[in-house]
């Protein structure tokens, strides 16, 4: 393996480790509310104390309503509370501080949630959606390339056919349309699966043409014609002499695939198709930016949405790297 | 001409696969527009019996459908039962709204895209194709949606641009130059968005055509007849290079139209967007089915227009069509 | 004068540009007051003539027919080009004349005769009289158009009999006596016979006046005519010159000459555009909508205008229904605790309405105990209160009803079973879906796993009315009329809006017993103290038995440019453009 392909899978591996673990991470549950703390800005750290002495252990400072009636907070640096590390409440945190301090990094929403935790626990939602919706798009579209490319005749042309359909369709239309089909009264970890399904349901067709297309060229290579000959079953040939040749071509697809698919997990629920409340996705945290006031009110809730640029450039990066390998792959 | 017709038959058989699938599916879903009524406390049940059946909500859906095609074919969409009108008068404001985006969007992107790719491709690898390349990356990874959101709090802060709808108010009293100023003041913020989300995709792939092109040996032996070098890029690689790049115009306008969608609800542009998110929420049957069909011949559209591009630059493809 | 007008219109993608020259623009002056015009007299303060006023629609209107419409955005547009017999004023919420210059009851209360208007006129010119009356009513009562107002003008199962006694007279024979028999008129919109009758004898009135229709079609004897209309976009509507209300200094009303409707799909929409002044008057907007207008009120010049809590009642209510579909087995076992009134008291002590009026609503929305809100001063029975909210009572009451908790905190059923149900919301509607994850997070302390879902408004609606197929929602229920009738529906154990347990033939508990028989009386008692004491037993039963959990009922929040006078926003439905024909342009 070549290294910037190493690096990036390793970046990509390591955020997906961060979300995956996102109770760990997250200083809260993403449904813990504060009900006294409704949109209230990021919590500053503190190194230095109200004496002026400075301390390695940072702190907070608690948190009260400005009594103008705004619905502003401010600092109150009478009570303290020092940030610690690996705390174990009923379940374990990174970190935290205690009781009645509240530590919100990324600020809150208008329930008083923990935006950091609610990002945590939204990006692991629709990161997962992302790569699992792509992993049965490539499956399907594994089955239906091979087989259209390697029985070729009327089981291609009907695929092929399919696979047309599908392509011509603006996606994005259909798949909002098809999610108002389906039935929505539905609990979060249900409509998880189904976007799932819906969204690789709709999107085999592109890896299955080019698939097809790797597997009409390698069926034709030596080793395999010289297999057959020698009486191989079909499924012999496909599994042993097929199958290895479109790895490349479904590596890099996924690569291609992932965020594109994250990304339309993202737009359903930013439309409100998606998962509900209180579930986190990125989708209903962007979301929230529909409204007038949050988006003109609350900077911090734009945070989860511009994280988005990093991921994307790390999969972006890596999907390059993967092309570049593929070309260099003798066929 | 073989070329050509053969591509409109297979755009005609795409349309009615689809709006097979579309109908069915629809179908399937639980609720419908009487529901809605319910909630006013003065309607007496027998009304909404009434209402269901006047609708043809009891009828197969086998019924269902063979009605609507059989009025398809006569250029009749259906009946929108929110808006209590036939479903093309509805989409046809619509689609010149959207096409009123997507249209000058596609040809700013691409006098955009054009000089710029192919300046990239010329200064290859130099400070040049290096700047265009880290712009046009983070470009291309940022989602649409986060554009239109942060253009619309730029326009929200700074009030230099209207948000939302089309017109200003008093638009019908203007004179037909302050109504194009006023509609082009409006579009401004959306074509942007749309201007964005499609350049990257154009300038990588243009880029990526010119670089090819440029490798081959009719240009080196241009080169070395000493021919100038702005005049030798866009008068002579630009147009060898071209054919792929017609392909691809169909391809933009399929991700314009996905851009569009969000741009347009999001800016609140009365498009095929808004549209067809508010008709699957009302489940206004007919008219989701007439927006997906739509938007699909809008993509199918484009993809045509570039097939009679292609038709026409390619001396190949006509003669194979020929024979 | 004259506009070269740009038109793009189009057939499925296929665009064909036309231009057309439209002469548009010239403002109807009012028609000088005739002799023998018996015209109402406006108690406004009087404005001056001119002016066009934009407020903003959160949809289409659907229809411009008044026989046949149902949505809020075409009822707002056609209530300013329509105009009833006997009106309810929406400030004083009592009856005044309106086309009805008066009226008189019989004594059994059965026989109502009205007395029309002499001169007035339609939006068109043609003169009105006791024949437009009787068609109008002789078209919402037609059973094949199943007009809306139909329910409401059949009174004992027997549609109101109505005759003219002669050009200016027409009486209504009622079946049964009928309590406020004549705020049944309001909204009732007066036809031209002379423009639909034909329409009418084809069997098209239905599809008559649709937002197709051109506008000369249509005339009303509302302050305002309809002008044009542009799907997607806007409606205009224009003074109606021969409207039959003058001021304090004889001028004729209206005094706008247009008003505008815009239609902007979002409520965030529409604050931008009412804040970019764009337009003059804005209402239904949330309150954290309302706090970023207010700051902004002094620097713009427009104020805002928080008119206290209005009709809309939001609440919490179970499946009590007692037919289920097959496949629910899993509501039927759950609806064992349903059914205990101490649940539904331990699940409504449990909730924290105050963090629901803080956080939802910042503070512009009152706790409710029942349906029956503060703002209604003339219904509510005082003596109902709401106790402090208290988990401990909640887990007092759940524990004498058979409950128990495990060692993590779960609460279980007498059979072992955790508790836990699933609470619907509307999807379109934010602060209903804060509501839910406020109670589910209630709910939580007390031990109960209740799950937030979120649906599509049309499918949650679907499952209460039709299919059963939920265990609790958060609705709201709205109401056009401070009278109890229109709550008949809602309480009555046949009612349509009988949300928790539909489709009965008879009531299912004592109290649901009492309650049918209450409502059943006030509807025939005259006398409103009598009435009154009636519906204040209603009230102590449902806030005794908690059918539906009552939560709160937002306040009407209004918004208004400096420049509208007479700008005078009321708690019913429209909210601010009740008196369109007194608003004017400073």
């Amino acid at each position: 393996m070549n290294s910037p392909l190493r690096r990036w899978l390793a970046v990509l591996v390591a955020i997906h480790f961060i979300f995956l673990f996102c109770g760990f991470f997250a200083p809260y549950d993403e449904a813990e509310q504060d009900r006294a703390a409704s949109y209230a800005p990021p919590t500053k750290l503190h190194f230095v104390d109200v004496a002026g002495r400075f301390g390695i252990r940072p702190f907070v400072c608690a948190r009260k309503e400005v009594e103008d009636s705004s619905g502003g907070y401010e600092e109150d640096c009478s009570h303290t509370y020092a940030v610690r590390f690996f705390v174990s409440g009923t379940k374990s945190h990174l970190f935290g501080v205690d009781a009645p301090g509240r530590i919100s990094l990324l600020g809150t929403d208008g329930l008083g949630r923990d935006q950091l935790s609610r990002f945590l626990f939204g990006a692991r939602l629709s990161l997962f959606a992302g790569l699992l919706a792509t992993t049965l798009a490539l499956i399907v579209g594994l089955i239906v390339g091979m087989a259209a490319g390697f029985y070729g005749s009327i089981v291609d042309t009907v695929l092929m056919r399919l696979a047309e359909l599908f392509l011509a369709l603006p996606w994005i239309y259909l798949l909002l349309a098809v999610r108002a089909f389906l039935p929505l009264h539905l609990s979060p970890e249900q409509t998880f699966l189904l976007l799932v399904t819906l969204i690789g349901a709709i999107g085999w067709a592109r890896p299955a043409r080019l698939i097809r297309g790797v597997v009409l060229s390698g069926k034709q290579r030596n080793f395999v014609l010289v297999g057959r000959n020698l009486g191989a079953t079909d499924f012999y040939l496909l599994r042993r002499h097929i199958l290895p040749q479109v790895y490349g071509v479904v590596l890099a697809q996924a690569a291609l695939l992932v965020p594109q698919y994250i990304l339309s997990e993202i737009t359903l629920s930013f439309l409100g198709l998606g998962v509900g409340e209180p579930a986190a996705s990125l989708g209903n945290l962007l979301g929230a930016l529909q409204q007038y006031h949050v988006l003109t009110s609350y900077w911090w809730m734009f945070i989860p949405g511009i994280s988005l640029i990093p991921l994307f450039l790390a999969y972006f990066l890596m999907a390059n790297a993967l092309q570049r390998r593929l070309e260099f792959i003798p066929i | 001409m073989r070329f050509l017709f053969s591509r409109l038959v297979h755009g005609i058989f795409l349309l009615i696969g689809i709006s097979v699938l579309a109908f069915l599916l629809f179908a399937l879903a639980p609720g419908d527009y009487v529901s809605e009524i319910r909630l006013n406390p003065q309607i007496s049940p027998e009304t909404l019996v009434a209402l269901r059946h006047q609708y043809g909500f009891d009828d197969s859906i086998a019924v269902r459908y063979a009605h609507w095609l059989g009025a398809a074919l006569h250029g009749d969409f259906g009946f929108s039962f929110a808006y209590n009108v036939p479903v093309t008068r509805l989409l046809g404001d619509r689609v010149a709204n959207t096409l009123l985006l997507t249209l000058p969007a596609t040809l700013l992107a691409w006098l955009v895209a054009i000089p710029i790719g192919v300046i990239s491709a010329a200064k290859q690898n130099r400070w040049e194709d290096r700047a265009v390349s880290l712009g046009n990356t983070t470009l291309l990874i940022t989602p649409d949606l986060l554009i239109s959101l942060s253009f619309l709090w730029f326009a929200l802060r700074t009030g230099y641009f209207p948000v939302g709808s089309m017109t200003s108010l008093g638009y019908e009293e203007m004179r037909w130059p302050e109504k194009l100023k006023d509609i082009a003041l409006h579009a401004a913020i959306p074509i942007t968005v749309l201007v964005l989300s499609i350049v990257p995709v154009l300038i990588r792939h243009i880029r990526a055509t010119m670089v090819e092109t440029l490798q081959s040996p009719f240009v080196r032996a241009a080169r070395a007849h000493g021919i100038p070098r702005g005049r030798l890029l866009f008068r002579h690689v630009f147009p060898a290079a071209l054919n792929p790049l017609i392909s691809l115009l169909g391809l933009s306008i399929a991700n314009l139209l996905g851009a569009a969608l969000i741009t347009e609800i999001v800016m609140s542009w009365p498009g095929l967007g808004p549209l067809l998110l508010e008709s699957v929420l009302a489940r206004d049957l007919y008219v989701v089915i007439g927006a997906v069909l739509v938007s699909t011949l809008l993509l199918q559209a484009g993809v045509f227009i570039s097939d009679l591009l292609l038709f026409a630059s390619d001396p190949r493809i006509r003669t194979k069509s020929a024979g | 004068m004259c506009a070269l007008k740009l038109k793009v219109r189009s057939i499925l993608g296929l665009g064909v540009i036309a231009l057309q020259l439209a002469c548009a623009w010239a403002i109807v002056p009012p028609q000088p007051v005739r002799p023998g015009e018996e015209l109402a007299l406006s108690t406004a303060q009087s404005g001056k003539y001119g002016g066009r006023l934009a407020i903003a629609l959160r949809s289409e209107p659907k229809t411009f027919n008044p026989v046949t419409l149902v949505d809020g955005s075409s009822r707002e547009i056609t209530g300013r080009l329509n105009a009833d017999l006997i009106h309810i004023n929406r400030a004083t919420q009592n009856t005044e004349p309106a086309l009805a210059k008066s009226w008189k009851v019989s004594k059994d209360g059965l026989r109502y005769t009205l007395q029309l208007r002499r001169g007035v006129r339609f939006s068109d010119g043609a003169p009105f009289d006791a024949d437009d009356v009787v068609f109008s009513f002789a078209v919402y009562l037609d059973e094949k158009l199943h007009s809306p107002q139909r329910d409401l003008l059949v009174v004992g199962d027997k549609p109101i009999a109505v005759t003219k006694v002669d050009a200016y007279t027409v009486a209504f024979q009622l079946a049964q006596p009928y309590a406020a028999a004549e705020r049944i008129f309001d909204n009732i919109a007066i036809l031209p016979r002379h423009l639909l009758l034909k329409t009418y004898e084809q069997g098209k009135i239905g599809e008559a006046w649709s937002i197709s229709a051109i506008a000369s079609e249509m005339a009303g004897l509302g302050p305002f005519r309809l002008k044009e209309y542009l799907p997607g976009q806007r409606a205009t509507i224009e003074r109606n010159p021969y409207y039959w209300k003058i001021d304090k200094e004889k001028k004729r009303l209206p005094y706008l000459d247009e008003i505008t409707f815009l239609f902007v799909p979002s409520e965030d929409a529409q604050v931008i555009r009412f804040q970019s002044g764009e337009t003059d008057l804005i209402s239904r907007m949330s309150a954290d909508n309302y706090a970023v207008l207010e700051r902004d009120q002094q620097a713009r010049a427009f104020h805002m205008n928080d008119l206290g809590p209005g009709l809309e009642y939001n609440f919490l209510f179970f499946n009590l229904n007692s037919v289920l579909p097959k496949g629910a087995g899993s509501v039927a076992a759950k609806q064992d605790w349903f059914r205990k009134v101490e649940f539904r008291r331990a699940i409504s002590a449990a909730i924290d309405r105050d963090s629901i009026t803080k956080l939802v609503y910042r503070g512009r929305a009152t706790s409710l105990v029942t349906h029956v809100n503060p703002a209604n001063k003339l219904w509510l029975n005082p003596n109902v209160r709401l106790a402090p909210r208290s988990a401990d009572k909640a887990r007092e009451m759940l524990r004498t009803a058979g409950f128990s908790w495990k060692q993590d905190g779960t609460l279980v059923s007498a059979s072992g079973a955790p508790v836990e149900f699933s609470i619907l919301t509307s999807s379109s509607n934010a602060q209903r879906s804060q509501i839910a994850t406020i109670i589910q997070d209630d709910l939580k302390q007390i031990g109960i796993k209740a799950q937030v879902v979120p649906l599509e408004f049309r499918s949650l609606l679907d499952r209460v009315f039709q299919t059963h197929e939920y265990e609790a929602a958060v609705l709201g229920l709205g109401g056009g009329d401070v009278d109890p009738n229109p709550q008949m529906n809602v309480w009555l154990s046949t009612g349509s809006n009988h949300l928790w347990n539909l489709g009965e033939n008879k009531p299912a508990t004592p109290w649901e017993a009492e309650i049918d028989g209450l409502m059943k009386q006030q509807l025939s008692t005259l006398k409103v103290p009598a009435r009154k004491r009636l519906y204040d037993r209603v009230q102590q039963l449902v806030a005794d038995n908690l059918p539906i959990i009552c939560l709160a009922s937002p306040n009407i929040l209004v918004g208004a440019k400096n420049k509208v006078g007479n700008f005078n926003p009321s708690i019913l439905d429209p909210y601010v453009l009740w008196n369109a024909d007194e608003l004017f342009l400073q």
